[in-house]
């Protein structure tokens, strides 16, 4: 069964007076136990705000619209007050954010920013949670732990810090980890090793993964399932074989068209001209037609539905969906 | 520009307006029209604030009070720009020993609190003119100018434009007042209207003290001094010098928040 | 640390010699015969003239003023009161207990209160009642302190008639007056000059606590607390308000001058028989000896003040000075 159900979220900011704007339009999807799932999509497209909407962390001005529902083990946290919502933070759904130097707060021992977590989610000394953040330093590959855990974050790496980030993320051994662009701030090298730890701990502790994520390049590897977002909504999703040998909407191919292929010699980047347009400037139909290069005139004007074009494959496009094997 | 700009602006026209065309529609503020029965009146139409415990109109002290706190913060904020400009310049541009003695000199002076060099110029003094106070306040107000200018004249040395100067082989006298004094002028205008808040309560808590400028000059802190003694039957006397006070000292804040954000967006 | 400590304690000293130094020097270089101010308008003979001058040490030259003045000091003797003709120390001290027990409460009142409603108000910055806080900040801010005073004894002394306006205490209470009654009198005595000091030099504080906190609050390190589920009061605590609290420790040092000059104005105002009214009286009848005295006192206390502010940065800033 599933573990979270995330059922038609919509997330709106309070527009400056006039009228709410939609950033995240209708998203759904599945993350099963132990399964990593990768959101992926440019930066802009709500993939992050998906993310923060899970654990109700959005900011201020934006808010869920009643329709939405995210179901986590059979409990839909968008109904729950504030004081219960904190019981599954950190405790059973864990986050990791893109920078981990401002994620870890600069005047505290990342020692106490560990046994924090581990105090916030059950009984446990002082003593006890301390020996336990030692364990976990350990855990995500720190040298030295019992002497890092008295260290300022200051006196860390880039590389280390998201190791920290991560290891107070399983300090309350939490069945989700939502994990917002971990490796956008760190050097190539380090990206790769973050990522191998990511999918060793999934592993050996059985947890889910919802890697957020701008880059299709890390996720080939690693992801279980991909899902690609444009403009708020998901416009494909595949098991990850499937998606990277036959990607059917013409966004995903124009992400892969971006990435530099060594493979083929050629070794050309072919971008997909234009950027995504922000939220409030969102065109009608398919969100995608004014950068898309095989467009026709209905993509103009209804919205294409994703549809099932194969085992456990959806995509949204009138052209090269369903409707076109037709 | 913001609302509270725009504020700032309208409040200093206001007390500009005040200070210069108040003392030509008002009559004489010394003038003591009926010491017996016109002391202490509630504001009436003759009266448009009252009269104060001698008969004598308060709306005309208060334009001319008006009057002698302008003249005061212009002499004390001229004073206290040029010399602060000057020392900050010599302290952040001028390298070796004359820069950094001109540099402590400046924390020295920042190390002594301004309203005790003040009063103890004052008690030195004795009883002085509104000019010669102009001129106290404004050598007792240069220190923090300067502060702002040496960091500013510390931080232009480093650019581009500065050191191609140095390179060029222009002599040290001239790279400072070609490249390093220009730049440092903006912002201590700035600093020097927000000073002009910091003066005329100063100036005002020296009238209410009664010491410095003559106590029978209409000045807006020896207004308060007679409030104060006159708490009971005329509370209202306190009303329009306190009045008076926060507009113009609101004014110089909000004027020079608008002048920082016009001339140096970048500092704070 | 220690070394650092050391040096910063010794710059603290050598600062208040200078500022002795200078206000000495300043008096004796301005124009103004001191003379006057000791005979004020009596009309004396040549011969009596010359012979005060003698006695008061007048016509001396700077130097030997300057060394008379520094020996002096390391006896603990700042000359004599030209109005009073008692020893200037001894006015000083009669003066420091209710000046210490006024600036102390003020400062404890200022800072606790100001960074807990700075704080508040960027928890909820955009809440009606954080802005009409902003809004009382800014007035407090540009109304001078005598004035505050004097709104606060008309309302609370004039008007209402619940609270004495001037004096330490009540000069009609019983001489076997409890001590209880006593203690009630001395606070009621405070109330007003505290309440006054505290208004006019919390809009700092609260000011710089608010646009720290405000920069905290967005910082990433608080979602990340939040997405563990971290309460929001060890929220507020922890991760809010213990990394904006350096600013405000900087600002410590900048704020003690405002609370001088609050002092000087306040205790006037009051008839608070502190320092501050001691210097502002002093000033108007021009007695000098006690007018550098109480401003070297005053100096001294700033210079103090700034150094503890920056021993406490110190402490409160683990390791990220060096940088």
């Amino acid at each position: 069964m599933t573990l979270l159900d995330v059922h038609d979220l919509h997330v709106a900011f309070d527009g400056s007076g006039h009228q709410a704007v939609t950033a995240v339009d209708g998203v759904s999807f599945g993350v099963g136990r132990g399964e990593l799932v990768a959101l992926v999509g440019e930066s802009g497209c709500g993939k992050s705000l998906t993310g923060l909407a899970i654990l109700g962390l959005l900011p201020e001005t934006a808010r869920t619209l009643d329709q939405s529902k995210v179901v986590f083990d059979g409990t839909d946290l968008t109904t729950l007050a504030p004081a219960a919502m904190r019981r599954y933070r950190g405790a059973r759904i864990a986050m990791i954010f893109q920078d981990p130097v401002a994620s870890l707060n600069p005047v505290m021992r990342v020692g106490a920013q560990i046994s924090e977590a581990i105090r916030a989610h059950g009984r446990a000394t002082r003593q006890e949670a301390r020996a336990r953040a030692i364990a976990l330093l350990a855990e995500v590959g720190i040298a030295d732990p019992a002497s890092r855990v008295d260290a300022y974050p200051h006196q860390l790496s880039g590389g280390m810090r998201q190791r920290v980030m991560i290891a107070i993320a399983l300090a309350a051994e939490p069945e989700l980890l939502i994990a917002d662009e971990p490796t956008t701030a760190l050097d190539v090298t380090v990206q790769a090793q973050i990522l191998e730890l990511l999918d060793t701990l999934r592993a050996s502790r059985g947890m889910a993964v919802l890697l957020v994520t701008h880059d299709l390049a890390i996720v080939a590897s690693r992801a279980d399932r991909v899902l690609v977002m444009y403009a708020g909504r998901i416009v494909e999703s595949a098991a990850t074989r499937d998606l990277f040998h036959a990607p059917r909407h013409p966004y995903t191919r124009g992400l892969f068209g971006s990435l530099p292929t060594l493979a083929d010699g050629s070794a050309r980047l072919a971008p997909i001209p234009g950027i995504v347009p922000p939220p409030d400037r969102w065109p009608s139909g398919c969100r995608f037609h004014p950068r898309c290069p095989v467009g026709v005139d209905r993509c103009r004007r209804d919205v294409p539905p994703l549809v099932d074009i194969g085992p456990r494959h959806t995509a949204a496009c009138w052209v090269t969906g369903a409707e076109a094997n037709r | 520009m913001s609302i509270r700009h725009r504020l700032g602006v309208v409040l200093a026209f206001t007390v500009m307006l005040l200070a210069i065309l108040g003392p030509l529609l008002t009559g004489d503020p010394t003038a003591q029209p009926d010491p017996v029965g016109g002391r202490l009146l509630a504001p009436s139409t003759a009266h448009w604030l009252g009269t104060d415990a001698f008969s004598r109109d308060v709306l005309s002290r208060l334009a001319h009070g008006a009057r002698l706190s302008l003249l005061i913060a212009a002499i004390a904020m001229t004073t206290a720009g040029s010399i602060g400009v000057l020392f900050g310049v010599v302290a952040g541009g001028v390298r070796g020993l004359f820069g950094w003695t001109t540099s402590r000199a400046i924390d020295i002076a920042l190390a002594l609190p301004r309203i005790v060099v003040l009063l103890v110029v004052v008690a030195a003094l004795g009883q002085i003119t509104p000019v010669e106070l102009g001129l106290v306040l404004g050598l007792t107000g240069w220190p923090s100018i300067a502060r702002l200018v040496r960091g500013e004249a510390l931080r232009l040395r480093e650019e581009t434009h500065v050191t191609a100067a140095v390179a060029l082989g222009a002599p040290p006298a001239r790279v400072i007042a070609r490249e390093i004094l220009p730049g440092t002028l903006p912002p201590a205008l700035v600093a020097a209207t927000l000073g002009v808040a910091d003066v005329v309560l100063l100036e005002a808590g020296l009238g209410f003290l009664g010491i410095g400028v003559s106590p029978q000059l209409p000045t807006w802190g020896s207004m308060i001094l007679q409030a104060q003694r006159h708490l009971a039957e005329a509370p209202w006397l306190l009303l329009a010098p306190g009045v008076a006070l926060v507009v113009a000292t609101a004014a110089a804040t909000l004027l020079g928040d608008a002048l920082r954000s016009r001339l140096a967006p970048g500092s704070r | 640390m220690s070394h650092w400590a050391v040096r910063r304690t010794a710059e603290a000293v050598a600062l208040t010699i200078l500022g002795a130094v200078l206000l000495v020097a300043l008096v004796h270089l301005l124009p103004g015969d001191p003379l006057n101010a000791i005979i004020g308008e009596r009309a004396l003979d040549p011969a009596t003239k010359a012979l005060l001058r003698e006695q008061w040490g007048v016509d001396h030259p700077l130097p030997v003023v300057l060394g008379d003045f520094m020996v002096g000091i390391t006896r603990g003797d700042l000359g004599i009161s030209y109005g009073e003709q008692r020893p200037v120390a001894t006015l000083l001290a009669e003066r420091l207990g209710p000046t210490l027990l006024l600036g102390s409460l003020t400062l404890l009142i200022t800072f606790t209160v100001g960074m807990a409603l700075g704080l508040w108000s960027a928890l909820r910055p955009r809440s009606r009642r954080a802005q009409l806080l902003g809004t009382l900040t800014l007035i407090t801010y540009t109304l001078p302190s005598f004035v505050i005073g004097l709104v606060l004894v008309w309302v609370f002394a004039v008007s209402w008639q619940w609270l004495p306006s001037a004096g330490l205490d009540d000069p009609l209470l019983p001489i076997d007056a409890t001590g209880g009654a006593v203690l009630l009198d001395r606070i009621r005595h405070l109330i007003l000059p505290l309440a006054t000091m505290v208004l006019a030099t919390i809009a700092v504080p609260i000011r710089q606590q608010r646009s720290a906190a405000l920069a905290t609050v967005a910082a990433p390190w608080v979602m990340a607390a939040r997405a563990r589920g971290v309460s929001p009061w060890r929220i507020a605590w922890q991760h809010v308000w213990r990394p904006a609290v350096t600013p405000v420790i900087t600002l410590l040092g900048l704020w003690l001058p405002l609370l001088v000059s609050g002092a000087v104005f306040v205790e006037y105002v009051f008839a608070w028989p502190g320092v501050g009214a001691l210097i502002a009286e002093a000033t108007g009848t021009r007695d000098i000896p006690v007018v550098i005295g109480a401003g070297v006192l005053l100096v001294a206390a700033v210079q103090l003040g700034s150094l503890i502010a920056d021993l406490l940065y110190r402490v409160a800033t683990p390791g990220t000075v060096e940088s």
